[in-house]
């Protein structure tokens, strides 16, 4: 060691025996405490766990005003729930549930106003009448699926019951993410209840002769139309002298663009004939192709499940429809589902076709929540008329809710799904007014209480039951998001211009690539499963089937 | 500092205890210990995701057909032979090299015109800048709002300017839907360069252009002749990041167009997610994930090279 070594060395040495000697930390203290720390780490997971448990604890349920109809629903629900009948599926799950009193059970819901049911009312009740907790996990809606499968495929047993659309459950069902309900159904559910689903509904969840969950919200297509613009004199008298029939309510769609473009030319800029939300990515465009198709008399797929769209009936949906947004308000092509509700609300447009919240909303009904306040209060309320959209409607999408095969909890999960969907707690929950879950019982549909949430209500009620009897499902098969995505590519790129035909023939080949990549033969046999179920095609609705419900 | 007055801080100091075998091994390996954690994270969410989906893009991974089988180069063959793949390449491309180019622009120029000191400057800066720290969510949001049909202003105030009434559809009608994600684009981040360009224009010594003002060299000989050179550096570094950020443009697309009318609007990023989140092809997004992964590695390897060089120079 050299001079100036020996002087560096000497400096260092001194430094560190003088920290040492002031007390200062050394190496050896600062390993000792990242130990220390680290050791703190499990410790701090335990804690934090219980910090977030005390944050995250439900809240009391949110109950309505006893004297409104919500609150004398709600008020049924809970004594349904504790005093019976004693065979009721709400009675016999809570009371069935109290066993499992101190577990936690995770619902997926889609993100937004679909968790606040759970979170504020439902997942509280069933904590009061059970003992048992619910863990409300929200998610977009593309991750209610791949969220459930990557669960499933991780193993991790993350949620207990899961909100899914109908059209997933054979990938669900065939992929062990979802188990199904019969023996559970045998054990606890009063077979009555069942019954109680509307027809088009009541088989929604069946697949392969199981049941694999409980519908759970009808998001029939309805035609709601101002009432006072079909009933203007002046307007009556010109439409009769222009087309030698009275302006009613459309049956067809030719007649629905005809009284659309009437409107329009009528009362533009203040009213406009019609409005669809045809936005790319909302799902206007899919649904609407697709009853409006099957109406002309179109098939989805033929006898080789090759995609059958690129027809004379799909030129001849994609012509009506072009037609149809020419007779509509401006940037009728840029609304979403949301800014469509919005032109309708403030009175811009006379037609829309859209889920049944639409008719809540323009009755002023959902406004009184305060969650649904980014929508504009109703400037139409008692002026809209409900009607069935021509044709056929789209039963757009809905929600099963499903129990999870890898649930730690099956049972006490079971015995949730099923007293969430018994006929009072479901009526409570689609009473709602920030609810988006739809009615969907034959008991929803004739309840004195839902119809006396405001004026009009018991004509919505009829008018959704009578859309129900003619409404047309969502293909059920694998893939289904890959089809509705290529229909809604084409959609908007016609009414960007493109051509119908070149449309529909791109389209027809992204439908034969999703096939092939998924098993031609595969998918035909999921097809055919799925023309089984009555609304498949508008041959076998459940009216043409002869299973109608009617009300007065 | 004598070696006698060590030797007697030590002796007051008294020896230090004895080693155990574990604190031995930790005194040796001090340094590695400390930098395990972070070495530890970023293998565990970093290092093994990505090789994790270097796997994926080789199996089938795909939440509705089961199993994980080994399909060799297939999910890349979907992706290259998809043409809204391609397609989504070149827009992003396109999209990406007019928005920074605008941006660039307006950016210097922006920044020549605040690098002198004036009244209320620092007021129009702060201004100035405030685009950059809003979510790019909530800017496609808002440009949606400004622009969308019927309901938003933009046609209503160009139809006062103008005095006829202008109908434009701003975000389903070509080419006016580009214009419209420039825009926004260019809104959001033209602060970035102008930000960058600034710092370095006031870095550029003032004697140079006292010099040249002595020498009766004019404005625009100047600004070749001096601004340039010197600014290039900061030049390339603000493009190049610009241009890395530009090619993942997702948020704005996401809220303004959701990639229609049809597929017209579907950047690189935007196709990725629709495959991989949208329709649950996740082995082919991720295959398509690595090929755009590649793409970008060229530009980024041309962009750094000529970075590199202009600081040589």
């Amino acid at each position: 060691m050299n001079e100036r070594e020996m002087r560096d060395f000497m400096a260092g040495l001194s430094a560190e025996v003088d920290a040492t000697l002031r007390g200062e930390p050394t190496r050896r203290d600062f390993i000792r405490r990242f130990g220390m720390m680290v050791g703190m780490i499990p410790l701090a997971g335990g804690l934090l766990s219980s910090v977030s448990t005390m944050a995250l604890a439900q809240a009391e349920a949110e109950m309505a005003d006893p004297a409104s109809p919500l609150g004398k629903a709600q008020a049924a629900a809970f004594a349904a729930s504790t005093e019976g009948p004693k065979d009721g599926s709400a009675y016999r799950a809570a009371e069935a549930a109290k066993a499992f009193s101190g577990v936690t059970l995770s619902l997926t819901s889609e993100a937004g106003l679909q968790g606040l049911d759970p979170r504020n009312f439902s997942g509280p009740m069933w904590e009061k009448l059970t003992g048992i907790k619910t863990n409300v996990v929200e998610l977009a809606w593309p991750d209610l699926f791949s969220k459930a499968v990557a669960e499933h495929i991780a193993g991790s047993g993350a949620y207990d019951v899961l909100d899914v659309a109908p059209m997933w459950t054979p990938s669900l069902a065939d992929g062990g993410v979802i188990q199904p309900l019969d023996d559970y159904i045998a054990k606890y559910m009063n077979p009555a209840d069942l019954d109680d689903y509307h027809p088009l509904y009541k088989a929604l969840p069946t697949y392969k002769g199981k049941i694999w969950g409980f519908f759970d919200d009808g998001d029939i297509f309805a035609l709601y139309y101002r009432k006072d613009i079909f009933e203007d004199p002046k307007l009556m008298e010109a439409y009769q002298a222009k087309f030698g029939a009275p302006l009613a309510p459309p049956k067809t769609w030719p007649e629905y663009i005809q009284i659309a473009q009437f409107i329009t030319d009528n009362m533009a800029p203040n009213v406009y004939g019609a409005g669809h939300f045809r936005k790319a990515g909302s799902p206007g465009n899919q649904f609407d192709f697709l009853q409006q198709f099957r109406a002309n008399g179109g098939q989805l797929f033929d006898g080789d499940m090759k995609a059958a769209i690129a027809s004379d009936a799909g030129v001849l949906t994609l012509n009506n429809m072009i037609a149809a947004n020419n007779a509509s308000i401006p940037g009728n092509n840029e609304l979403d589902a949301v800014s469509l509700w919005a032109a309708f609300l403030t009175g811009k447009v006379a037609m829309i076709y859209s889920w049944p919240p639409s008719g809540r909303m323009s009755a002023g009904y959902s406004q009184t929540a305060a969650a649904i306040n980014f929508i504009p209060q109703s400037q139409i309320a008692g002026k809209v008329g409900y009607s069935v959209v021509p044709g056929n409607p789209e039963h757009a999408t809905g929600f099963n809710k499903a129990l999870a095969a890898d649930s730690a909890n099956p049972e006490a999960a079971y015995l949730l799904m099923q007293w969430m969907t018994s006929p009072p707690v479901s009526l409570a929950r689609v009473m709602l007014p920030y609810a988006l879950r739809d009615p969907y019982r034959l008991s929803h549909f004739t309840s004195d209480l839902y119809a006396a949430l405001w004026p009009d209500a018991r004509a919505y009620l009829i008018n959704l039951n009578n859309s129900a009897n003619v409404g047309l499902l969502d293909p059920i098969i694998p893939g289904a998001q890959d089809y509705f995505l290529s229909i809604d590519r084409m959609a908007t790129s016609v009414w960007a211009g493109a051509d119908p035909k070149t449309a529909l023939e791109v389209a027809a080949a992204e439908w034969n690539d999703t096939t092939d990549r998924l098993g031609a033969e595969a998918q035909k046999g999921y097809y055919q499963e799925f023309l089984k179920l009555p609304g498949a095609t508008a041959d076998n609705t459940v009216e043409k089937l002869g299973l109608a419900v009617k009300l007065d | 500092m004598s070696n006698s007055t060590v030797s007697v801080r030590l002796d007051a100091a008294g020896a230090p205890p004895p080693l155990s075998a574990a604190g031995r091994w930790a005194e040796r390996h001090f340094k590695w210990l400390l930098v395990a954690p972070a070495v530890v994270f970023i293998l565990a969410l970093s290092v093994y995701p990505l090789l994790f989906s270097l796997v994926v893009s080789f199996i089938n991974y795909d939440f509705q057909v089961p199993g994980h089988a080994f399909v060799g180069f297939k999910n890349f063959e979907r992706v290259i032979n998809d043409p809204v793949a391609r397609w989504s390449l070149v827009l992003t491309a396109v999209l990406s090299s007019a928005s920074v180019a605008v941006e660039f622009a307006l950016g210097l120029v922006l920044a020549l015109a605040m690098v002198k000191e004036f009244r209320g400057r620092a007021v129009v800066m702060s201004i100035l800048i405030i685009p950059l720290f809003i979510s790019p969510v909530i800017v496609g949001q808002l440009w949606a709002l400004l622009l969308q049909r019927p309901f938003g202003p933009t046609n209503y105030i160009l139809s006062q300017i103008f005095g006829h009434e202008v109908t434009i559809s701003w975000l389903t009608q070509s080419p006016w839907m580009y214009l419209a994600l420039i825009l926004a684009d260019v809104w959001q981040w033209t602060p970035f360069m102008f930000v960058i360009l600034l710092a370095g224009l006031t870095s550029i010594p003032p004697n140079l252009y006292e010099a040249a003002e002595l020498d009766g060299v004019g404005p625009w000989l100047t600004f070749r002749a001096i601004t340039l050179p010197h600014l290039a550096p900061m030049i390339t570094l603000a493009i190049t990041f610009r241009l890395l950020d530009a090619i993942r443009l997702f948020d704005i697309i996401f809220m303004m167009t959701g990639g229609g009318p049809g597929t017209q609007t579907y950047t690189a990023s935007y196709y990725l997610y629709t495959v991989g989140f949208t329709q649950f092809h996740l082995s082919q997004a991720t295959a398509g994930s690595w090929l755009f992964l590649f793409f970008t590695l060229l530009v980024v390897t041309l962009l750094v090279r000529r970075l590199l060089r202009t600081e040589v120079r």
